[in-house]
């Protein structure tokens, strides 16, 4: 199940692809320091392909099972804990090595090779839901993404993990593919009050969020992803914190026509129509998606248009993509990479309807996931 | 590192690192050292060795795969072991993590173990914390991961003495640096629970003004000032301050403002204008009148954004 192509003549798919199915196969020993990070590498690559058009679930067909394999399950019964672990040597007898990251990327890449039997019958559900709540730190309302690798006397989060939003976003996320829809059942899992004042203390004054009052475009796309996947918790804050949000996102696409700020050495007027994550910098692809999608979920566009998608577009085609190489950079001088590839093309289609940016999937992927795997 | 003694795993098993598997994904070409260093890494682990020998092992391990956690959390783990709650040592490791953190300025791993390692000291000390905050300041004066341990430890420590005045510091460096004037609001947020003094915030005041003469076009003090109206002021602007404002926007609001529009020094001074006017029906002409100018001139590419401003100007 593929996405719809991104419709832009620009785009040169071709270069794309071959830039996206190398990160798929052989890679030289400098990639070994992303060990840790290898079932990210498989998502962007296989997101990036479904972005594109490319049936991934044809032709990796063969890659369900090797996916599988980084799936475990400890213990069993009703005290199961289930997970993925990054890499398949990564997996160390008698240490807990699962991760929240593998986990949600793990599944990211099973959902893009179409394993809905996974979904549907394989998986320990409520072994899943049980690390992700192991992983919880109630007295803080975060999460780890990990466990202490030797436990002591009980499992415990680990003491070594930041407990930062993304963190969050990807708990909730993956408890939303196993099942959960509204705050009832979240809170079977995860205690949600102190998540909400965990997460009000990310609030920032100029209606971004992020660290101790610092607002930051990725925090601020977890947050709102997190809200939207809860659903019915929208009331946390006011309406009027939110429209500060859609303004505080506005105000990061960078523009060329403003009175001169002498002296900006963060200011380049070649960043026209693209996102910055943060006040001051400059505009990087990545948070073209992050401001894209968070304005998607405040439902921006029926308020105040979409034009911002206009700039944003031609900023990440004539600006960011490679035309030599394939992928895209960072910005316009840059080397291109696979995550800010994944990303400009998620953005691209998510623009044009077919990338559902809470879920981080294809949108039909996404709708699949939505309709069919209800908590029983 | 040179001066790290010689230890010996001759009696380790190292374990394998197997690739090639049916329908394998991003198959990594891993060099000898990693096999090694991996492989004995991880047979320490399984065997659950709490031993300096293992400590060095994470080392070697952590330098080659930064994000490795279980690695992370294992070196915590013998640290706890060996030297529990012993200050020395522990300060001994915070010199290695010092030195890991200079050549991985990007990890974000190192904060938090060293949050983990502070929580575990005896006599943790803001002092001990301050070179190394301050290198990585000077080797990226925005970055993030840095400025987040930063207030961490200024709550940790309960210790707000220097923090406006290093704050400035980086202001005076570069005017346009948002972390610093983010820094500056959150010690007025969390110094004083119900918020700073008048005569602090008078001195706020008065320096935020002043930096924005220095670079009128700049959101980073703007957006401050707002938030020290917002926050502490209930948003009410006085004619002060809209006195200030109006003399970075000479001319827009004159009755004949030309088309054109006139040359203004900051399109920030003026969204400032527009929201102070968008409180009072009153003042909604003029309101509109800088949304349409921002619009039109100043900020064209937020079109958009300020029509729904003047459409969203109702008593
Ligand atoms: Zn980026």
């Amino acid at each position: 199940m593929s996405a719809a192509p991104i419709p832009d003549g620009r785009l040169t798919i071709q270069k794309h692809r071959r830039f996206l199915q190398r990160h798929l196969a052989i890679l030289p020993s400098k990639y070994q320091e992303y060990e840790a990070n290898k079932l990210a590498i498989v998502t962007y690559a296989l997101i990036g392909l479904s972005c594109i058009g490319d049936p991934v679930s044809e032709e990796y067909a063969a890659s369900k099972e090797w996916l599988r394999r980084h799936y475990r399950v400890i213990g069993r019964g009703e005290t199961s804990l289930a997970g993925f672990f990054p890499s398949l040597y990564m997996e160390v007898e008698n240490a807990l090595t699962l991760s929240l990251t593998s986990t949600l990327f793990g599944l990211i890449s099973l959902l893009c090779l179409n394993d809905h039997k996974f979904f549907i019958s394989d998986v320990d559900r409520e072994g899943i839901c049980r690390f992700v709540s192991k992983c919880h730190k109630p007295e803080t309302g975060g999460f780890a993404a990990s466990l202490d690798v030797v436990a002591e006397d009980s499992l415990e989060p680990s003491k070594t993990d930041p407990d930062d939003l993304r963190h969050t976003y990807m708990a909730i996320a993956i408890l939303y593919l196993m099942g959960c829809r509204n705050a009832s059942e979240f809170g079977r899992y995860v205690c949600l009050e102190p998540l909400f004042s965990h997460f009000e203390q990310k609030a920032c004054v100029s209606g971004g969020f992020g660290q101790y009052g610092e607002p930051h475009a990725g925090y601020t796309s977890c947050a709102l992803s997190i809200l939207e996947l809860i659903s019915d918790r929208w009331d946390i804050f006011p309406n009027s914190f939110y429209d500060k949000t859609i303004e505080w996102l506005l105000q990061r696409q960078v523009s060329d026509k403003c009175p001169e700020m002498s002296g900006n050495e963060y200011f380049d007027p070649e960043d026209d129509g693209g996102f910055q994550g943060r006040e001051n910098k400059f505009a990087d692809s990545c948070y073209g998606f992050w401001c894209a999608n968070s304005l998607s979920i405040l439902k921006a566009p029926h308020k105040v248009g979409d034009a911002y998608q206009n700039g944003l577009s031609e900023y990440l085609l004539n600006k960011t993509q490679n035309l030599l190489l394939g992928g895209f950079a960072k910005n316009d001088n840059e080397d291109p990479d696979l995550y800010h590839t994944c990303l400009t093309l998620a953005a691209l289609s998510m623009m044009s309807g077919e990338f559902d940016g809470t879920l981080f999937l294809p949108r039909k992927v996404a709708d699949t996931a939505r309709s069919q795997f209800i908590a029983p | 590192m040179s001066d790290a003694p010689e230890f010996q795993y001759d009696d380790i098993e190292p374990l394998p690192i197997s690739g090639g598997q049916e329908g394998e994904l991003c198959q990594i070409m891993y060099d000898g050292e990693y096999r090694t260093v991996m492989g004995i890494a991880r047979a320490l682990l399984q065997k659950l060795e709490f031993s300096e020998r293992a400590l060095h092992a994470t080392s070697q391990a952590i330098d080659l795969v930064p994000a490795f956690y279980t690695m992370w959390n294992y070196r915590f783990q013998i640290v706890k072991a060996l030297y529990g709650t012993d200050g020395a040592e522990l300060n001994r490791e915070l010199d290695w993590l010092d030195e890991f953190t200079l050549n991985n300025p990007k990890n974000y791993q190192i904060w938090s173990y060293r949050q983990a390692l502070l929580r575990l000291h005896p006599s943790p000390e803001f002092q001990r914390e301050l070179p190394i905050l301050q290198s990585m300041i000077d080797d990226d004066t925005k970055n993030y991961h840095v400025w987040s341990y930063r207030r961490w430890c200024v709550l940790f420590f309960g210790d707000f003495t220097n923090e406006l005045q290093f704050a400035s510091s980086l202001i005076a460096r570069d005017v346009y640096n948002n972390s610093a004037w983010c820094h500056r609001m959150f010690v007025l947020k969390n110094q004083v629970p119900k918020g700073p003094p008048a005569e602090a915030l008078t001195g706020e005041l008065h320096y935020t003004k002043k930096q924005i003469e220095l670079a009128p076009q700049n959101i980073s003090s703007w957006n401050y000032l707002r938030g020290l109206y917002d926050e502490f002021l209930d948003g009410k602007a006085d004619p002060a301050i809209m006195e200030f404002a109006l003399s970075f926007t000479p001319g827009i609001f004159a009755a004949d403002a030309s088309d054109t529009g006139p040359q203004i020094q900051s399109s920030y001074a003026l969204e400032f204008l527009a929201r102070a006017y968008a409180k009072n029906e009153d003042t909604f002409a003029q309101a509109r009148k800088a949304y349409q100018a921002l619009s039109d001139h100043f900020d064209p590419i937020r079109k958009n954004f300020w029509a729904y401003k003047i459409r969203s100007l109702t008593a």
